[in-house]
């Protein structure tokens, strides 16, 4: 019985290493094809985009809304009722008295008189 | 159709990346197997221990190049591009940041306790058997990494992998500790014996 020699682990390894190369590769070549074209994540591929065929060809994705689009407002609002009451004036406005007119009286005062030569 | 050669210039890297992340799994978990059987020593043969020893460190060797080639992929890939501090400092690189992180500490333990075995002599080889005890360190957080991180855990042939060999690991590692508790016994009693042994024989010719 001989020692085995590395040959056949280095063999091993690297025929599972081309197998599990061209699987992965078929996978996601299929996944990417059946998700056509939409990057969608994949159900083996976490946090991955699968591949687009073409990128600046393929049409806009519609985005899953993950807000909802906020409703119209007026259907269940309903106007608070004004609590604001409008205060009586309470200026009264003073009753105008005509003033009685007095005439002046004019002080008569005399002429000066000048002599004039 | 999405083109076979469009899929390998976008994930090309990232498929080398998964598949020699599998192909480190794979070749670490029967080294570890390996190394548990060879500790075990449940075959006296010493040629088939011989031979085992000799698969157990091809699969080692294996593994560690597997190892750096899933590095390497992570690195090279043009999707994710973690740069070399995501992939050289642990728990840096998103998004399963802390799955990836015990796979950096994995892969730097398996670098580190793989490689000592042509240091043994500088180190001493007790020092060494020692250190060499912590490989299944090693080989449960890389289960984990898989597990927490791996984009294949969903894969009943992968989860069916880990499982079937995680049994027998745990396992042949029971018998491991019990074998090295058994043979501490042993050395134990016959340092008692001899004791004993020279005492007789001092009382004797006294």
């Amino acid at each position: 019985m001989t020692t085995p020699r590395p040959r056949a682990v280095v063999i091993g390894s690297l025929s599972l290493f081309v197998v599990l190369f061209v699987v992965l590769t078929f996978e996601i070549s299929a996944n990417a094809s059946t998700s056509k074209g939409t990057p969608k994540a994949k159900t083996t591929v976490k946090a991955r985009p699968a591949p687009t065929e073409a990128q600046t060809d393929a049409p806009e994705p519609e985005r899953q809304s993950e807000y909802a689009e906020p409703e119209e407002a007026g259907s269940e609002y309903v106007e608070p009722e004004s609590e604001y009451i409008e205060p009586e004036p309470e200026y009264e406005e003073p009753a105008y008295e005509e003033p009685e007119y007095v005439d002046p009286e004019v002080e008569e005062i005399p002429p000066v008189v000048t002599s004039s030569s | 159709m999405t083109s076979i050669s469009h899929t390998l210039s976008t994930h090309g890297w990232w498929i080398v990346s998964r598949s020699s992340g599998i192909v480190a799994f794979v070749l670490i978990t029967v080294s570890v197997m390996l190394g548990l059987t060879m500790a075990g020593k449940p075959v006296r043969d010493p040629q088939f221990a011989k031979n085992l020893r000799a698969v157990h460190e091809q699969t080692a060797i294996a593994g560690l190049v597997a190892i750096g080639i899933h590095g390497l992929g992570l690195l090279l890939d043009p999707w994710l591009k973690p740069g070399v501090s995501g992939i050289a400092i642990p728990f840096t690189l998103g998004p399963h940041t802390f799955w990836t992180g015990l796979g950096v500490i994995a892969g730097y333990l398996a670098m580190l306790l793989g490689l000592s075995f042509y240091l043994r002599r500088q180190i001493g080889a007790r020092l060494w058997r020692k250190a060499h005890r912590a490989t299944i360190v090693v080989y449960v957080l890389g289960l984990f990494h898989a597990l927490g991180a791996g984009s294949d855990t969903g894969s009943m042939i992968f989860l069916g992998f880990a499982v079937a060999t995680a049994v027998p690991i745990a396992i042949l590692f029971v018998y491991r500790l019990g074998a090295t508790r058994r043979n501490s016994e042993r050395r134990r009693a016959g340092v008692r014996e001899r004791a004993r042994a020279t005492s007789r024989a001092l009382y004797d010719t006294v």
